[in-house]
């Protein structure tokens, strides 16, 4: 997975080879775009807050990030994997107290006014920390902004902040909104929650509910001849079989975030004027975990955790489950991430006589019946996958003598079930993994969390080793320092499996041959598709 | 007309406790749910603490569920159906914009089934136990067997990815600007798919009852009398055992609105059909409580309607039935 | 013995007589010839039918025995089935009976709450029922019913308000039996056989309904239902159609020999009771 760079040009380079007119000289693969059309993408669900600067979700980001613009987004061979959107430079202060952001010039709002800094302190202060969902904790410790010039913001933080870790949250957390529209009024109440307003490439045009989001071309765009698009409508299909037979049927020109079933994709791959595009996620990394309760006494025995570890054939998941389209996992990190990763961990083998060993020792023993204990499993329902695993999980269970129980709940049961009510043995989770481990990662072992804080260690275990090595993590400022302990972290996870990492995925875009510079950066989906075309 | 006023004034006097005991009912249903309305929501958001109570605070899910019954209650009488905190919009806006879609989808299911039920129920029914008889019953009741979203998944597959004559989903052509007749026949070719599917469902039901209803009516006197006129065949099939066996569909009409609305969530689903039914599963995935509620209301208030206009009808066409047994 | 000839006649009943007996052979048998978990992955994922003669179906998306998955699923089928049909006919026995002999305001109440669930869609009653409550079988057969008794609640009443007024109803008031006791052993057997009509219509609607609750995710993942075979094997309904489709004509076949065989004891019935 470290060479996914040179692959990933490979690809790219490949591609662009099919897709420029045979005429066309290619360097690299720059192309020479075509402007116009409309371009129709499947949305599988429909969020009602467009407003990424308070929801800080892919579901959002989908639809959201064409209109609403971040200070910097991921890139694939940027300085510290980032590219300047509305911030051109960003500079940590040694004492991790300041950021200081330089602006981009001449960037307007869709409704005609100028942006400032003063939109990017009113966002940060007003909305990133006190409401978003992520901000909440990344900008905890933000307490002003100074703002010496429109095109300057100089954030101030009350405690050390690494700033590595706001580097890396900028793609995902920073999403500017105008303030002269929300300063008016309750922010959560804002009409334009619902009807973005931002400076990115499109505008946003229309919301038919259980139809479609249309967005439409912003001409007065700051990027030179951007966006090549006049109109991207996001066509609302709720079954997940519909996708493929809405791109068969050239009423859809893409399918993002695997809206194309796994098991559907071999066959759609050989769809003439089809193609099946692996890239473009590698910024938004899932994570299929184990999530374990510790208060039941079986499971809070390190044997037992380890014993299922080693029941769970890894490569049979990735083979089966996902059908190849994902990576095993050694630890809390995932493989792909270019800065925190370590293979140097300990590891679990498939191995079911090892299991059985291992439960053997720990004092459970076969019952007459085959069985050792009896457990709850919770599969999370947001995926296929999650519930396929659960399905599989049973039954590489069985095999060394623990009858599972699966428990199948819709979304909000299954929330309320595992992290509030505690209602579960075992569940099977969906993380995140979202560029830092300090984002969304560490909560999901790090002790004394409130009951009811969704995708966080809500199994009551508690390491004060850990706990204390990510206490120190949160204010390492020096960046090789603050790494090194993020893989010490990795290889004490690992080891005492407070949850069991089974595998790493992302997702998959169908498109018609047709569209052009699709998966040209790390979070494509996610980001602006300024520069995406339809070729006529 | 007197004995049609009394029918109507009993049945309205009737229908307000109906309506009350399916809004408390649904309303305590909902509240028994493992999750709400935040839970729901942070799926996809995650979030901490703070802002968990911050979301139940805002929303008011803090309050009592009494206070809330007794809220929605109140407003109700006012006839507010309330505010949806998933889709941040007032709920009678919401179920305005979806009623029309399910009214066409449904009636024209039940037009398709009723009408081509009723036909070919009396085309077998003419020759009770004949081949075609035995063959379209039995046909029939194979498309009944069939899982509603399997067929709409077979439906989509033929005629829209592999013959390409009808769109694969949604009501109307994405963001097209069309208006008047051409938007009319967008939303029929639109609508081809699902009401196919919808309506084959329930074909069976017409078809048998009617023909069942032939059977019997082959076997009454005035039938025997009419044959002993020397009445053609197809006369008497038409005038007098079709008629007689007409009856009992419409009574099986009204009962099968509701039916057909429960059905119409499953094909909404797989046609991306943005009707109420659909919207009562994201009602429920999203434990939205008074939205739930206001289209399990709008939809037992479309039920009783039909079925007083069915009562109503039926005590004009069969002047047997009085007042008191329509009642029941 | 003459009513069995009589049942025998006609050629549906027959149909659907041998294919209830095949599917309770069927259920009888599966684990017998296919003990042990029919859920455990058995061979490589999505063999096609008719490739491995020990796995003669193929297998599913995880490498499932699809025809081990058949066997099992026809048992989980048919008891969703019986169980939901027997549940809807005696809520709807018990209510109707209750209704229709007690009359008045007790009457009045009791039809006020059966309208009130026929008002409500069946389907949407059971989607809310059993998202609430979890998916377990269990809840799949009450949700069901919960929206199935109303039908059987209505004929019983009616029955019972034509038999109330006989003689030997009025015998048993005369030496002095509980009206209870007179409502469920005199009034309610007799009121049985129209609403005994009613049970395959019932089961028949049970299986789809527990088809249509696995395809929007809302089955029991710890049995296997040809209703969640057909629901998991729509999202490779293109690359391996046989995943929905051997199900699916189990299915359709099942519902159609429940219901031919239903009115072959309607019919059956119906003449028995015009002889007597």
């Amino acid at each position: 997975m470290s060479g996914f760079t040179i692959s990933r040009r490979t690809m790219l380079a490949g591609s662009a080879a099919l897709l420029a007119s045979t005429a066309m000289p290619v360097i690299g693969w720059a192309q020479t775009p075509k402007k116009g059309g409309r371009l129709v993408v499947a949305a599988d669900s429909e969020p009602r807050n467009l407003n990424p600067a308070i929801v800080a979700s892919n579901g959002v980001f989908f639809i959201s990030s064409k209109v609403v613009e971040t200070l910097a987004e991921a890139s694939f061979d940027g300085k510290d994997g980032l590219q300047p959107r509305l911030a051109l430079s960003w500079e940590g202060a040694a004492d991790g107290l300041s950021v200081t952001f330089k602006l981009r010039d001449g960037v307007i709002w869709h409704d005609g006014k100028p942006f400032t800094s003063a939109d990017v302190a009113f966002s940060a202060l007003q909305i990133w920390k006190p409401l978003q969902n992520l901000g909440r904790t990344v900008f905890k410790d933000l307490a002003a902004i100074d703002t010496p010039d429109d095109l300057t913001a100089v954030f101030k933080f009350a405690k050390p902040t690494p700033f590595q870790l706001i580097r890396n949250a900028l793609p995902a957390l920073s999403s500017v909104v105008p303030k002269h529209v929300y300063e008016t009024g309750k922010i959560e109440e804002n009409p334009a929650n619902n009807a973005p307003v931002g400076t990115g490439p499109f505008k946003f045009a229309e919301y038919k509910a259980g139809q479609y989001y249309r967005l439409a071309k912003n001409t007065d765009y700051w990027g030179k001849d951007e966006p090549w698009l006049d109109e991207i409508v996001y066509q609302v299909l709720p079954d997940r079989t519909s996708a493929a037979a809405a791109l068969e049927a050239e009423e859809i020109q893409l399918a993002a975030f695997s809206a194309v079933p796994l098991a559907d994709l071999d066959r759609i791959s050989k769809v003439p004027g089809l193609k099946v595009i692996t890239k473009g996620y590698e910024g938004l990394t899932y994570q299929l975990v184990v999530e374990i309760n510790h208060r039941r006494k079986e499971l809070a025995d390190v044997k037992v955790r380890q014993a299922i570890a080693h029941a769970i054939d890894k490569d049979f998941v990735v083979k089966t489950v996902f059908l190849g389209y994902a990576a095993t996992a050694t630890g809390p990190v995932p493989k792909n991430d270019p800065q925190f990763y370590t293979a140097d961990v300990p590891t679990y083998a498939f191995d079911v006589t090892k299991a059985n060993a291992l439960l053997d020792e720990a004092g459970y023993k076969k019952g007459p019946d085959g069985n050792r204990f009896s457990l709850k499993l919770l599969p999370a329902p947001y995926f296929n996958e999650t519930k396929q695993f659960g399905d599989y999980l049973r039954q590489a269970l069985a095999a060394v003598g623990i009858d599972a129980e699966l428990v199948n709940n819709d979304s909000p049961a299954h929330i309320k079930a595992v992290y509030t009510d505690h209602a579960f043995d075992l569940a099977v989770g969906p993380p995140v993994f979202r560029g830092d481990p300090a984002i969304s990662t560490t909560i999901l072992v790090q002790s004394g969390i409130p009951d009811g804080v969704p995708f966080s260690n809500q199994g009551g275990y508690k390491n004060e080793e850990l706990d204390a090595l990510i206490a120190k993590a949160s204010e390492t400022l020096d960046t090789a320092a603050r790494t090194e302990l993020y893989k010490e972290f990795q290889k004490k996870v690992a080891a005492d499996l407070p949850l069991i990492n089974v595998a790493e995925w992302s997702f998959i875009s169908v498109a018609r041959d047709t569209v052009g510079n699709i998966a040209n950066n790390p979070r494509w989906a996610v980001s602006n598709w300024a520069d995406t075309y339809l070729e006529s | 007309m007197t004995r049609a006023l009394i029918l109507l004034r009993r049945r309205l006097v009737g229908s307000i406790f109906v309506l009350l005991i399916v809004i408390i009912g649904t309303f305590l249903l909902l509240e028994a749910a493992p999750g709400d309305a935040v839970d729901a929501y942070i799926v996809s958001t995650g979030g901490d603490a703070g802002m968990i109570e911050l979301l139940r605070h805002r929303w008011g899910l803090d309050q009592s569920e009494l206070t809330r019954l007794a809220n929605y209650l109140w407003a109700l009488l006012h006839l507010d159906l309330g505010h949806s905190v998933t889709f941040s919009r007032p709920i009678r806006e919401i179920i305005l914009e979806r009623l029309p879609t399910t009214l066409i989808l449904m009636g024209s299911a039940t037009a398709l089934s009723f009408g081509l039920g009723s036909a070919l129920g009396i085309y077998a029914g003419a020759k009770p136990g004949s081949f075609r008889d035995r063959f379209l019953s039995i046909g029939s009741l194979a498309l009944y067997a069939v899982p509603g979203f399997w067929l709409g998944l077979v439906l989509i597959v033929i005629f829209a990815v592999d013959l390409r004559w009808l769109p694969i989903g949604g009501i109307e052509s994405l963001a097209s600007d069309k208006t008047g007749l051409a938007r009319a026949a967008d939303i029929a070719t639109h609508l081809v798919l699902p009401v196919s599917a919808l309506g084959f469902i329930y074909l069976a039901l017409y078809l048998r009852m009617m023909r069942a209803g032939m059977a019997e009516a082959w076997r009454q006197d005035f039938v025997l009398a009419a044959r002993s006129r020397g009445l053609s065949r197809r006369r008497i099939v038409l005038a007098h055992v079709a008629r007689n066996a007409l009856l009992p569909l419409v009574t099986m009409l009204g009962l099968q609105s509701a039916q057909m609305l429960g059905g119409s969530v499953v094909i909404e689903s797989v046609f991306a059909v943005p009707g109420l039914g659909r919207l009562a599963q994201e009602a429920v995935a999203g434990r939205d409580t008074p939205l739930l509620l206001g289209i399990i209301l709008t939809s037992a208030v479309l039920v009783i309607v039909i079925n007083l206009l069915v009562d109503v009808a039926y005590a004009f066409l069969d002047p047997r039935v009085g007042a008191s047994e329509a009642g029941a | 013995m003459s009513v069995l000839r009589r049942f025998l006649r006609t050629p549906e009943a027959i149909a659907g007589a041998i294919i209830l007996a095949a599917l309770f052979a069927m259920a009888l048998s599966a684990s017998l010839l296919f003990p042990g978990d029919p859920q455990a992955i058995a061979g490589p994922a999505l063999l096609p039918p008719f490739q491995d003669w020990s796995l003669p179906l193929g297998t599913d998306r995880l490498g499932r025995d699809v025809l081990a998955e058949l066997f099992h699923g026809s048992r989980t089928s048919l008891a969703v089935g019986l169980a939901a049909a027997t549940a809807a006919l005696v809520i709807g026995a018990i209510v109707g009976t209750l209704a229709g002999f007690a009359g008045g305001l007790v009457d009045e109440v009791l039809m006020r709450i059966t309208d009130a669930f026929q008002t409500v869609p069946g389907f949407l009653l059971a989607l809310a029922f059993v998202s609430v409550v979890g998916p377990s079988l269990g809840v799949v057969v009450m949700a069901i019913a919960l929206g199935a008794w109303t039908g059987p609640a209505r004929v019983a009443r009616a029955e019972v308000l034509s038999i109330r007024e006989r003689d030997y109803v009025a015998g048993a008031r005369v030496i002095g039996m509980h009206p209870l006791e007179i409502a469920f052993r005199e009034v309610l057997p007799n009121a049985l056989p129209p609403v005994l009509a009613l049970s395959s219509v019932i089961v028949a609607a049970a299986i789809l309904t527990e088809a249509a609750l696995s395809f929007l995710g809302l089955g029991d993942p710890n049995r296997v239902t040809w209703g969640g075979m057909i629901a998991e094997g729509r999202t490779v309904l293109r690359t391996a159609p046989f995943l929905s489709i051997i199900p699916g004509v189990a299915l359709v076949l099942t519902v159609l020999g429940v219901y031919l065989a239903g009115e072959g004891v309607v019919e059956t019935t119906a003449v028995r009771r015009s002889l007597s």
